[in-house]
């Protein structure tokens, strides 16, 4: 029973599913399953790291000059995405080939760097939860959010992009409409 | 009008960013239930995005697409301060209301992906015609966007009230915001059809637009 | 083409057949009022079918009847005294965007009528929530007196229900226009069942998870109790038949589909349990939409690997045949 009311708060926190953060980054990779799936996951590598690195910025940065934020992050996120391009290059030439598709679309994001400010967010509300491991574990647990998202657009795609749905509403207006009324049911659970 | 013509115009009917590209959909459906808050993203997303896109247009084309990709965040993020500051200064109000969308419209696609994949491919000045016109189309739908449904949901136009005896609240969540914005995108491409006199070929190819 | 067409329409009126009981049964207990939102829902749903149909340059014909069942099953979710706009708003929302939008009744994913109820859930709930007792007969036009919370919100916040095991089973007690008939409820399983026009694997998933869950953690002290209650408040029973069991949008195999009611009912008899969560049932049906596709989507890959593994067979055969003439 415990699981079960876990589970479900997880889906009522999803990011996209509340907040629609990274939903362009999900149609722009809604191109087949594979990549909504591959790119989730390297979102989920992208907010799990950026997520540490923003505790670092946090903890340093005094309030007064809390516009800054923006800019760091930003840094953050462009010396995290250099080095999983670096690493997939030296992992091998077609596996870099096949993967970096995935890491230039996962970088400069709403679903990363909305993950950023929303972890941000809630720990300047709560100072209890200032700790580099609760910042790590909902960076994680964003980017999980963003693959269950994937896979319940990804169970939907064939249906979304058939030929049956009136070409008005094929594909991305379809995919909205079906995110929205999931978005409801997760919303009507609060 | 000619393809050229088409290129530059079209941002606002014929390949609006939002409607059409799908870019920039997080703060329609989230922050663009009442026209207060649209016209506060209007505002913000109108300055980050003209000053990024500009002054993006300076790094060196020759550089590596991955550096490219971060100098354009970056610059975005340094435009971000003094639009924030600005912002504090002349509307108090809007930070507070659109939160931590207003940061993110820094790292929009139109910034991040659209800039190489069609800004900087064009001369400078089609580039800021263009451009205008794509943020002309963005501010389009997010206004009609906060007025309808600041109108189902709230029964209210920019806070004063109109006579709707049924209202649906549901238009101001998250939820409502997907599904408006998905019926909207649907409209927009039937009545795109209907004028080009092509809907099948048209709506097919919009499949995957990208 | 024309076995399957046919089959459809049997499917419709077999479901139309048994929920105009129900509808008997709330007009019994509440008057015209429960006549009239039914016929506002179903008038509204064909016109609705209607001009989306025409829109999408479609013939109406008689198997986009079946809009007519689904608005019936909305109006029989309502209770009696619901506003007639809200109701034709659901009816609208639930065939335009939750059917219409994704083809129509040949590419369904969504129970149009559990997507209606969430529509209205989420931006009228205090209205949908709210009921007038049984005998309580409000005029076609009047409001409504005295409203009253449902018996299955009160069992869930008290664990208290004060009615006799005779009214549960009639259905006399405050809750849904016609989703509270139990008697009547069973009939329509069996003879639905019987007649394959709900998803028996579907059907019996939902009420085993529900009951198994019901059992092994109780809500009261009695297990029998806790069991019957279970089953029979919160729209169990009514969902698990015409929208979980839904042939359109539960999974063919009846293995996979009683795996699907078995989730369904197992989640949401924690949220009732838990989160004390009125007809979550409904709720969880949608969500657990993606969980009926991915199971489909698994159909059809064995089916497309079954017909290759036989057209391999038969291959093989005839290849053995032939070498075997020829020696």
């Amino acid at each position: 029973m415990f699981l079960i009311d876990e589970l479900i708060a997880l889906l009522a926190a999803n990011l996209i599913l509340s907040q629609a953060l990274g939903t362009s980054t999900m149609f722009i990779a809604a191109d087949s399953k594979k990549n909504m799936l591959a790119t989730s996951c390297v979102i989920t590598v992208f907010t799990t790291l950026s997520s540490a690195a923003a505790y670092f910025i946090d903890s340093i940065l005094p309030s007064s000059v809390s516009e800054l934020r923006l800019l760091l992050y930003t840094a953050v996120i462009g010396v995290l995405y250099i080095i999983m391009l670096t690493a997939s290059y030296f992992v091998g030439k077609n596996w870099f080939a096949d993967f970096r598709k995935y890491i230039h679309v996962s970088a400069f994001n709403c679903a990363v760097m909305g993950t950023l400010f929303t972890i941000s967010g809630r720990a300047a509300e709560n100072s209890s939860a200032f700790d580099l491991g609760w910042y790590i574990s909902s960076g994680f647990e964003a980017g999980i959010g963003f693959i269950v998202a994937a896979l319940i657009l990804a169970a939907a795609y064939r249906k979304l992009n058939s030929a049956k749905v009136p070409a008005s509403f094929r594909g991305f207006p379809a995919m909205l409409v079906y995110l929205g009324i999931i978005s409801m049911a997760v919303y009507s659970l609060k | 009008m000619n393809n050229n013509k088409k290129q530059l115009l079209g941002g606002i009917l014929g390949d609006n960013i939002v409607l059409s590209g799908l870019m920039v959909i997080s703060p329609v459906i989230i922050c663009g239930d009442t026209l207060k808050n649209a016209e506060a993203l209007v505002y913000a997303f109108t300055a980050i995005t003209f000053l990024s896109v500009i002054i993006s247009s300076f790094v060196p084309r020759k550089l590596p697409y991955t550096v490219k990709v971060i100098l354009y965040a970056l610059i975005s993020a340094l435009v971000f301060i003094p639009v924030e500051l600005a912002t504090q200064e002349f509307f108090p109000g809007v930070i507070q209301r659109i939160g931590i969308y207003f940061p993110l419209l820094a790292v929009n696609s139109l910034i991040v992906f659209q800039t190489e994949a069609k800004f900087f491919r064009m001369k400078r000045l089609d580039m800021i015609i263009s451009l205008v016109f794509c943020i002309i189309g963005f501010d389009a739908v997010m206004l009609i966007t906060g007025v309808l449904r600041e109108l189902f949901a709230y029964g209210t136009i920019n806070n004063r009230i109109v006579d709707i005896n049924t209202l649906i609240s549901g238009l101001s969540q998250p939820f409502g915001g997907f599904v408006f914005l998905g019926l909207m995108c649907g409209a927009y491409r039937f009545i795109r059809g209907l004028v080009s006199k092509n809907n099948e070929v048209r709506s097919n190819a919009d499949v995957s637009d990208r | 083409m024309l076995k399957k067409a046919r089959k459809e329409r049997l499917i419709w009126l077999d479901i139309m057949l048994t929920l105009l009981t129900l509808e008997l049964m709330s007009y019994f207990y509440y008057g015209m009022r429960s006549v009239v939102l039914a016929g506002v829902c179903v008038a509204v749903s064909a016109a609705a079918e209607f001009i989306s149909l025409r829109m999408m340059n479609k013939k109406f014909t008689a198997d986009d009847l079946t809009c007519t069942s689904d608005a019936l099953i909305l109006a029989l979710m309502f209770p009696v005294v619901m506003d007639y706009k809200v109701a034709a708003l659901a009816v609208l929302f639930a065939i335009i965007v939750a059917k219409n939008v994704f083809g129509g009744r040949i590419n369904m994913i969504f129970s149009p009528a559990a997507a209606g109820y969430i529509f209205v859930l989420t931006s009228w709930g205090r209205q949908l929530l709210q009921y007038t007792e049984p005998y309580t007969k409000t005029g076609i036009f009047d409001h409504p007196t005295s409203l009253v919370k449902s018996a299955s919100y009160i069992f869930n916040t008290t664990r208290v229900f004060s009615h006799t095991d005779f009214e549960l089973l009639l259905g006399n007690f405050s809750g849904p226009s016609g989703s509270v008939s139990v008697l009547l409820l069973c009939v329509a399983a069996v003879v639905l069942m019987m007649r394959r026009s709900i998803s028996a694997g579907a059907f019996i998933g939902t009420v085993f998870g529900t009951g198994f869950f019901a059992v092994v953690t109780p809500v009261l002290s009695s297990r029998a109790a806790s069991l019957k209650y279970s089953l029979v408040l919160n729209m169990v029973l009514f969902s698990a038949i015409y929208i979980v069991s839904d042939v359109r949008i539960a999974p063919k195999r009846n293995y996979y589909a009683f795996f699907y009611g078995l989730f369904i009912g197992v989640i949401s008899y924690v949220l009732v349990a838990t989160g004390v969560k009125e007809n979550a049932i409904i709720i969880v049906s949608v969500l657990f939409t993606p969980i009926a596709l991915g199971f489909k989507n698994l159909e059809k890959k064995i089916e497309i690997a079954e017909k290759e593994h036989i057209e391999a067979v038969t291959a093989a055969n005839a290849d053995g045949e032939e070498a075997a003439a020829h020696e």
